[in-house]
Order: structure tokens, then C-alpha cells, then sequence
């Protein structure tokens, strides 16, 4: 297995080099580019980063191999630390969640933050979409927040953790309408969407990922999206503004970092390898199969995007009462 | 005569009720009961509780019980063992430094020659011979990720 | 009939050579994997993902799904030969399994959790093809007061774990439930225990606990003596190598126990196979005629969890390909290359994608049997791994140790993390505290209390929601559980008494 692949690797590492060396022109990466992620194989981020990896080699679009690098722990924390430690290694690009952003505002253990990390583009922002059972009375938002106003507490909500954008659409929705629902955590997406089919719960926030076959096979039904615009899955509900609630709603975004102090050619490489990706038939296909939303954004953007995103998650803790610790 | 057990529990008793009420501290900083249902302390409360009670539980029961004929505690025997563990450590705070095959070589070359009292004919080959298989195994053919020091 | 049409058709898919060697090339994998701690059934799908997309998704899918219940069956072997759990569930395997690898009798363990596995892993397979759909309905049913109940339960089976003093084994049991609260607070985001350390975030993982402490603590206790006797008596001759009729005939009860229990915990998506394996172990002990055997090296202490964690990956199938609910890390993964390759689980995929369906269902059957095939040679094979001398033994163990908990996290601060549990359970070996109930109050605890938490957010603080009918039922059994032994001991003294007054 990993034999071969050295071999290959050794081969293009040479060409790579005498390449470069040739061609003397913009810098390329000459040896395996680690991509560090938060989760362990299988989760999320480790997910994406392999179908990244598998992309980038599908398309040619590297000269080097790329290979994922599981640093799970402490929701980001670890593997925030690990990408720190490169210091300046242009060989080490990270993936990071909006998890990053949110994590240390409530935690102080995490030494190492998104902040001393480098931006260098975002990807993908993560849609979501409200959804209820499909026998629910429901059938619009509007009917269910009527009802949680006034029967405070009564309707239930399943989400992830409290810190999670579940919770900050609820917070926010009660804030600007006065209604109030209970919102109840489960550990896994498996768990809340068992919880919702179940009718232990009424309502929950769900990815259209997800909520694909249950809507399709009749189970359950979408009436309202957490999304900009309105989503090609989804027609017929509207987005939150539309339906009148104009509240944070706090994007889940995707998107790649660099050691702090990596040289300056080499974060222009990878923001322009990134930009490239986007535009190939792979990269749109992998969009649209797994109904994300593009959201690709520049080093300089990404910076200010996650400055806002921080900004809103700061002012929604604080509001619900959860202790921000920086 | 003191049996060893006894005198065991009295001490490891003692040590639980600490940490029970170790617990007890923590989670009386954090919510018990919030308006959703139980907080963070919740559960810490009763298991730390309980922990502290029957481990006071368990020091009285040394001082009532009789003593039960046990074997005497050997030392010879236990600095063996936390010697085994202390070199364990040791290979593990080595491993960070001089990554995993050095640390690990030494490792078994210390409990074969050391701890088993091996000549060295046996002793140098298996601490050689054993990081090299892991390495095969594990690395080369599974792929999966061996500890890497500053030199490999 | 449609379902033997279905399931026919299914063979046809499942026979033709090209599944057959994705069948073949999953399995190994899987048992090779399950056989080396650490490195999971998960982590192994994963990494092996982008490759399947050369290939043609029901094949990828018949390899991936070997690999997953494989690993199930390999998951024993370092379980019984070095006590060092190959796989979560495989930590009960440890219990008995160990110990009848100390009285020579590893051929007969390992040949039974490989038989124990056949039986229930085939019965999980033909209750997923029979029952799958009402069954998923069953499994919606169970939300978090069910799983408190379910927990309880679980808990209450410390009793049956005791040994000689119930004070220590509740003890042991508590500083699990300690060790399984470290970490975020899901509910209010608080840390807990964390001593200010990044890495405990997310809390202690539990394979790091099992291998630190039945691992490493039996690796100290041995080389307490001047002179380490060879590790394990080598069984002698073929008869010595598997398990006997009367063995066979003791494991009855075992073998119904482990595929009904790790069924049924597998259609649960919030409940995993190491749950399974303690229910069905600590059931067997509670409805056995000899249950002071147990620990000391019971062969149905090893056939029912393994048949547990076998017949729990059958059920883990159900919510996802009825309902597309994964209920552990590895379903979820299945579930993203179900949809990676095109496919959509949920209620409609056994109708929209019968050929993928039916030919898994068939390649289980197959894999299964070749699961048995290839494990009872391997039985001789591991027997002769005993063969090594104690000295060079212990090297490999704590070798494999290292690499199995650093594949896990791959960090060093949990390699220390071991240390410190090796010598906890060396401790506890010395003390006299059993270690079982320790690791089940940190499998359980993390789950109790979030099931008991949900419950109340969901009632808005009302207690009478635990008692709905399914909890009220499993909170009766824990509650007889508990108080049975606390009457036996009362009759007991009862007994004492009335002799001492005749």
C-alpha cells in the first residue's frame, strides 16, 4: 500500500523539483502537503478533506500528494494547537469549522486560537433548514413560534450541543419574537432526527443532506431555510428573511487555514489552488450532490468573515446566557 | 496481624473520599438544577456523593473487620512492578525525543534483560528485532501513524 | 414471497466473482483489523473510501460492510490471548476470556467467541431481512427516557460484577461514572474535569481506559516476580484446541442471549455494541446456574458478549437502511458512502435500491460463514502466539498497547494518559478492586445522564416522564436487580440466626 505510493511519490517529488527548478516561477509545494482536521477518520471534516485530497489528485490540479492528518480533541483545540506548531511550514494547511470560532468563547482551556492561526480561503458554507414531522400542525414557522408564544415552553426542539447554531437561530428567533420552546441536545444527528420522527420532539434544525430522504420518502417536511438564497432542493420553503424573521443566523463555515507564519508565496498557492478547485466539474458536482452552498472567500475575507462570525456568536451567548470566557 | 488488603482499603478508602469530595467541591461551582432540567452538577453531586460515603464505608469496615489472613505484602514484588511501570513512563516521555523505535527498543531491551534477567545474546536481538516488525506492520503495511520523535 | 425473491436475487448479486473477493478482501481486512487494539472498523472505512469510488458501489459497499462486522470477530483474539481489548466491545471478551487463557484453555475461547459470533452474527442478519421495517418503528419508539431506563439497567448489573465486596466494585463503578463526566458539558457547554488541559475537551476515550487498565495492569502484576513464567499455558493437542461438546451444550442459553440482546441494542441508534456485550454478559451471569464461575473464566462468560457485538452490527443496519439513522461512528460513515456513491438511505431505499440491499444482505450470510472458516484455523495459529516466552510477551504487549491508543488519538498526551491507567489498574489488581464495573460506569455513565437530562428537558422538568411504560419496565428489572441480592444476604444472616437459636 503505503510502498508504492512512496515510490510515486519520490518520482513526482523529483519532477516537481526539477520543475520548479526550471521553471523558477511561483512556488509549488515539493514535498506531501498535510491537511490537518479536528475530527478522527470519518467525521466531518476528515470527510471533506478526502474528498478534497481525491478531487485535487482527480483533477490534477497539485503537483505533490495531500494527505489528511486526524488531530482529534477538544473541539478544534488540538488540532488548532498541531497547525500552530508548524510555525512556518509551508507544507501544512489546516480545515476549520465554524466549531473553531465558537469553541474558545466558551472554553478557556484552548491555548491556541482560530485568531493565531492564517486565513487563507473559505470553502463551503454548511445551509440548514427547519423541519417538522409531517403530520405536524405546523405548516409554517410562523404557526410554530404563534404557538411556543403562547404556550411558552410547551414545544421542543432537538439540536446539538448548546453552543451549536441550533441553539443560536432558537435564541436569536425567541429574542426578536418573545416566543419561547424548550430546546433539547443530543449528541448525534441520528439522535435528533430519531428524536423528531419519533414525536418526541417538534421541531428541529437539520441539514438538507439529511433531511433529503425523510422529506422524499414523506416523513418529514421543511418549512423554513437558514440560507441566503432559497436552495434548488427546496423551493417552496422560504429563506428566514422571507418569512419575515430577519435574525442571525450564524453560517457554518468551511474553510482552510495556514501555520502563522507560513511563507507568503506559498498561502498565495494555496489560496489559488482553492480558487481553481472551485471552478472544476468535481468541486460543483461534490456542491450540489451534498447540497452545500459555495462560499468560497479570499485569505482577507475569510479574516473579516470569521471576525463577524465571532462578533454574532459573542453577542448570542451572552443574550442566552452562556458564559463567554474571552 | 494486619492483613495487607485491610490496610490497603483503609488508605485507598481514605484517597476515594478525597476525590469524592473532590467532586463535590467542582460541582457545587456549577449549576445543579437549571431551568431546563438537571445542570452540569447534577450528576457529579450524587456519584461524589455516594462516593464519599461509601468510602468512609469502606475505612470503617477496616477497623471492624477482622483481619483476614492474607499474603504479606511482598516490596521485593512491588518495586519490580513500578520499576516496569517508571521505565514504561520513561519510554513514553523518550518517545517524543527519539520517536517511537528507539524508545521502544529500549524498552524491551530493559524488561528482557533487566526484568527477566535474559542474557544479552536474547535480550539485544528482541529489542531490535521487535521495533523493526512494528515498524513493517504498523507504518509500511496498515498505514497507520507511529509516534515520531526529532529523528524519527 | 417477495422476500425470497428478493433474497434470491440477492444471492445472485452476492455470488457473482467480483463481489465474492470484495467479500473475501473485506472480511480479512476486517478480522485484521479487529484483531490489532486501537485501530477500529471505522477509522479503516474511512481511510479506505476514496478508493471505492473505482469500484462498483454494491461490491465497495458488500467490502466496507465485512469489514465492519469482521472486525467484530477478530475484535477477540487479543481479548483472550494478552487482555487487551482488539475492539470496544471486545472488553467483556477480556473477562472470562482471559482467564481461560490462564488455565490453558485459549483454543476452546477463541474457538467459541468465533462460533458464538457465527451463530448471532447470522441471526442478526436474517432479523434484519425479516424485520427491518417494524423494527425501525420500534426504534423510534425509544427515545431518552427509554435510554435512561436502559442505562440503569446497566448499571444495576454492577451487582452481578461484584465479586466478594460490593463496596468496591460500586466504588470502582463511580470513578468511572467520574471519568465519563470529564469533558465539555453538552447541555451548557461547561468543562468539566478538564484541569485545564485542552486534550480533555473531549473527554477520556474509553478504549485508552480498558487497554491502560486490563492491559497494563496485568502486564505489571506479571512481572512482579523475579522470574516471569512463560505468559499462558500452551493448549496441548487438537482436542485441547476447541471448544468441547459440553461446552457447546453449556453455551445454549449464551448463544440466544447474545443475538436477541445485541440485536435489539443494535436497532438503538443511541445505544452501541459495548453496551450490548455488558447487558448480554451480566444477563447470562444473572441466569446461570454457576454464575461464581464468571471471572474466573466461564466459556458462556465469552460466547455471549461476542455473540452480542456480532448481532448488534445486524441490528446497527436497521435504522440505517430503514430509516438512514446511523447510530455509531461506524454506521455513520456507511451512511456517507451510501451517499457518496449515489445512493439515498432512508425509508425508501430497500424499495428504490433492492439489488444493493438484498445483495448485502446476502454477501452477511456468506461473509459470515467465511468469517468461520477463516477464524477456527486461525485458532491453532494464535494458540501457537503462545508458544512465546513471558519476557519477550510483555514487550509486545505494551508495544501493541502504544500504538493501538496513539492510532486512536494520535497524541501524545494520551499515551501519558495510559501510563497513568496502567498503573490505576495495576492498583486496583493489588487492592482488590474489581475492574469491570469501572469500565462500565464510564461506558454507561456518559449516556445515563444525557438520557436523563433529555428526558427533562423534553417533559419540561417532570419526573413522571421516566415512568412511560418502556422505562417503567427496565427501571423495575434494575430495581429487582439491586434488591435481590440485598435479600439473599438478608436470608442469608436470617438463616444464621434461626441455626444458632435450634
Amino acid at each position: 500500500m503505503k510502498l508504492a505510493a512512496m515510490a510515486v511519490r519520490a518520482a513526482v517529488g523529483a519532477a516537481a523539483i526539477a520543475a520548479a527548478a526550471i521553471a523558477h516561477a511561483d512556488w509549488a509545494p515539493t514535498k506531501t502537503v498535510d491537511i490537518i482536521v479536528h475530527t478522527g477518520p470519518g467525521g466531518g471534516n476528515d470527510l471533506l478533506a478526502r474528498a478534497v485530497v481525491t478531487m485535487i489528485e482527480k483533477e490534477k490540479l497539485s503537483p505533490v500528494r495531500m494527505q489528511v492528518i486526524n488531530k482529534p480533541g477538544g473541539n478544534g483545540a488540538v488540532a488548532a494547537a498541531a497547525i500552530y506548531e508548524k510555525k512556518d511550514d509551508p507544507h501544512t494547511i489546516g480545515f476549520i469549522t465554524s466549531v473553531w470560532i465558537a469553541g474558545p468563547l466558551t472554553t478557556s482551556e484552548a491555548k491556541i486560537t482560530v485568531h493565531d492561526l492564517k486565513p487563507i480561503a473559505g470553502l463551503i458554507l454548511e445551509p440548514a433548514v427547519f423541519a417538522v414531522r409531517a403530520d405536524s400542525p405546523f405548516k409554517t414557522l410562523k404557526d410554530f413560534i404563534e404557538v411556543a408564544k403562547a404556550k411558552p415552553g410547551t414545544l421542543k426542539q432537538s439540536g446539538g450541543s448548546v453552543t451549536s447554531r441550533d441553539n443560536i437561530v432558537r435564541q436569536s428567533l425567541q429574542h426578536a419574537t418573545g416566543a419561547k420552546w424548550q430546546f433539547v441536545s443530543f449528541q448525534g444527528g441520528g439522535e435528533r432526527l430519531a428524536a423528531l420522527l419519533g414525536g418526541h420532539v417538534d421541531i428541529m434544525v437539520i441539514e438538507p443532506q439529511e433531511a433529503g430522504e425523510q422529506v422524499r420518502a414523506g416523513k418529514i417536511r421543511v418549512i423554513a431555510q437558514l440560507t441566503e438564497k432559497r436552495l434548488a432542493g427546496y423551493p417552496d420553503a422560504p429563506t428566514l428573511k422571507e418569512a419575515g424573521y430577519d435574525v442571525t443566523t450564524t453560517p457554518q463555515i468551511r474553510a482552510v487555514v495556514a501555520p502563522p507564519q507560513q511563507p507568503a508565496e506559498a498561502s498565495a498557492y494555496y489560496e489559488k489552488l482553492f480558487a481553481k478547485l472551485k471552478d472544476t466539474p468535481s468541486w460543483k458536482k461534490y456542491i450540489h450532490d451534498n447540497q452545500l452552498e459555495e462560499g468560497f472567500s479570499t485569505g482577507p475575507e475569510l479574516k473579516k468573515t470569521i471576525g463577524q462570525i465571532e462578533k454574532e456568536l459573542r453577542e448570542v451567548y451572552t443574550q442566552a446566557g452562556i458564559k463567554v470566557v474571552r | 496481624m494486619y492483613g495487607f488488603v485491610r490496610r490497603g482499603d483503609f488508605w485507598s478508602g481514605l484517597a476515594l473520599a478525597g476525590l469524592g469530595a473532590y467532586i463535590l467541591s467542582e460541582a457545587s461551582r456549577w449549576t445543579y438544577m437549571g431551568e431546563d432540567g438537571p445542570g452540569p452538577g447534577f450528576f457529579p453531586m450524587w456519584y461524589g456523593g455516594a462516593m464519599v460515603a461509601l468510602s468512609l464505608l469502606l475505612v470503617a469496615g477496616t477497623a471492624l473487620k477482622q483481619a483476614r489472613p492474607g499474603k504479606a505484602p511482598s516490596i521485593p514484588e512491588l518495586r519490580r512492578a513500578l520499576t516496569c511501570w517508571v521505565a514504561f513512563a520513561a519510554c513514553i516521555a523518550l518517545m517524543k525525543v527519539v520517536g517511537f523505535m528507539v524508545a521502544f527498543a529500549l524498552l524491551s531491551w530493559f524488561i528482557v534483560a533487566v526484568m527477566a534477567r535474559q542474557p544479552q545474546k536474547v535480550a539485544l536481538p528482541v529489542a531490535i528485532v521487535g521495533p523493526v516488525i512494528f515498524y513493517l506492520l504498523f507504518d509500511l503495511a496498515l498505514d497507520v501513524q507511529l509516534p515520531t520523535g526529532l529523528w524519527f | 414471497m417477495e422476500l425470497l425473491a428478493g433474497l434470491l436475487h440477492g444471492f445472485q448479486v452476492a455470488l457473482t466473482p467480483a463481489a465474492l473477493m470484495m467479500c473475501v478482501v473485506g472480511v480479512v481486512l476486517g478480522t485484521v483489523i479487529g484483531v490489532l487494539p486501537g485501530l477500529g472498523p471505522s477509522a479503516t472505512i474511512a481511510m479506505l473510501l476514496p478508493l471505492t469510488f473505482k469500484l462498483e458501489p454494491t461490491g465497495a459497499m458488500i467490502m466496507l460492510a465485512g469489514i465492519y462486522y469482521g472486525a467484530k470477530y477478530g475484535g477477540s483474539t487479543t481479548s483472550i490471548l494478552l487482555n487487551v481489548p482488539g475492539e470496544s466491545s471486545s472488553v467483556v471478551t477480556c473477562i472470562d476470556g482471559y482467564q481461560m487463557a490462564r488455565k490453558g484453555r485459549a483454543g476452546p475461547a477463541l474457538g467459541m467467541a468465533a462460533i458464538a459470533s457465527f451463530i448471532a452474527g447470522t441471526f442478526g442478519v436474517v432479523a434484519l431481512m425479516l424485520v427491518a421495517p417494524p423494527l425501525a418503528r420500534l426504534s423510534l419508539a425509544f427515545s431518552a427516557p427509554e435510554y435512561f431506563a436502559l442505562m440503569v439497567l446497566g448499571l444495576a448489573m454492577v451487582v452481578l460484577l461484584a465479586g466478594e465486596s460490593l463496596t468496591k466494585a460500586l466504588l470502582a463503578m463511580f470513578v468511572g461514572l467520574w471519568i465519563a463526566t470529564m469533558g465539555t458539558d453538552l447541555f451548557s457547554a461547561t468543562s468539566r474535569f478538564t484541569f485545564g488541559q485542552a486534550e480533555l475537551l473531549g473527554g477520556i476515550d474509553f478504549i485508552i481506559v480498558a487497554i491502560g487498565v486490563f492491559a497494563l495492569g496485568e502486564v505489571l502484576g506479571a512481572l512482579e516476580g523475579e522470574k516471569p513464567a512463560e505468559v499462558l499455558p500452551v493448549p496441548k493437542g487438537w482436542r485441547n484446541l476447541m471448544p468441547t461438546w459440553d461446552d457447546m451444550k453449556r453455551c445454549r442459553f449464551a448463544f440466544v442471549n447474545g443475538s436477541l440482546v445485541g440485536f435489539f441494542i443494535g436497532i438503538l441508534p443511541g445505544a452501541g455494541s459495548t453496551i450490548a456485550s455488558f447487558m448480554s454478559y451480566g444477563i447470562e451471569k444473572g441466569f446461570s446456574k454457576h454464575p461464581e464461575e464468571f471471572g474466573h473464566g466461564a466459556i458462556e462468560g465469552v460466547a455471549a458478549p461476542e455473540g452480542a457485538n456480532n448481532a448488534e452490527t445486524g441490528g446497527a443496519l436497521v435504522p440505517l437502511l430503514t430509516l438512514g439513522i446511523p447510530g455509531s461512528n461506524t454506521t455513520a460513515i456507511l451512511l456517507a458512502a451510501l451517499v457518496l456513491w449515489g445512493f439515498k438511505p432512508g425509508p425508501l431505499f430497500i424499495q428504490d435500491s433492492p439489488e444493493l440491499f438484498w445483495g448485502l444482505v446476502a454477501s452477511m450470510y456468506i461473509g459470515n460463514v467465511l468469517l468461520l472458516i477463516l477464524n477456527l484455523p486461525l485458532v491453532a495459529v494464535f494458540a501457537q502466539l503462545l508458544r512465546i516466552p513471558g519476557y519477550m510477551m510483555y514487550p509486545l504487549v505494551l508495544g501493541v498497547s502504544i500504538v493501538g491508543v496513539y492510532s486512536v488519538s494520535s497524541s501524545m498526551f494520551h499515551l501519558y494518559l495510559l501510563a497513568g491507567f496502567g498503573l490505576l489498574g495495576y492498583v486496583m489488581r493489588k487492592l482488590d478492586y474489581p475492574s469491570a464495573p469501572l469500565v462500565l460506569g464510564l461506558v454507561l455513565g456518559d449516556s445515563m445522564e444525557k438520557a436523563l437530562r433529555q428526558s427533562l428537558m423534553m417533559s419540561g422538568g417532570e419526573i413522571s416522564i421516566l415512568f412511560r411504560p418502556i422505562p417503567s419496565v427496565l427501571l423495575a428489572f434494575a430495581a429487582l436487580l439491586l434488591v435481590v441480592p440485598l435479600f439473599k444476604k438478608f436470608n442469608a444472616v436470617r438463616v444464621q440466626v434461626i441455626d444458632k437459636e435450634a
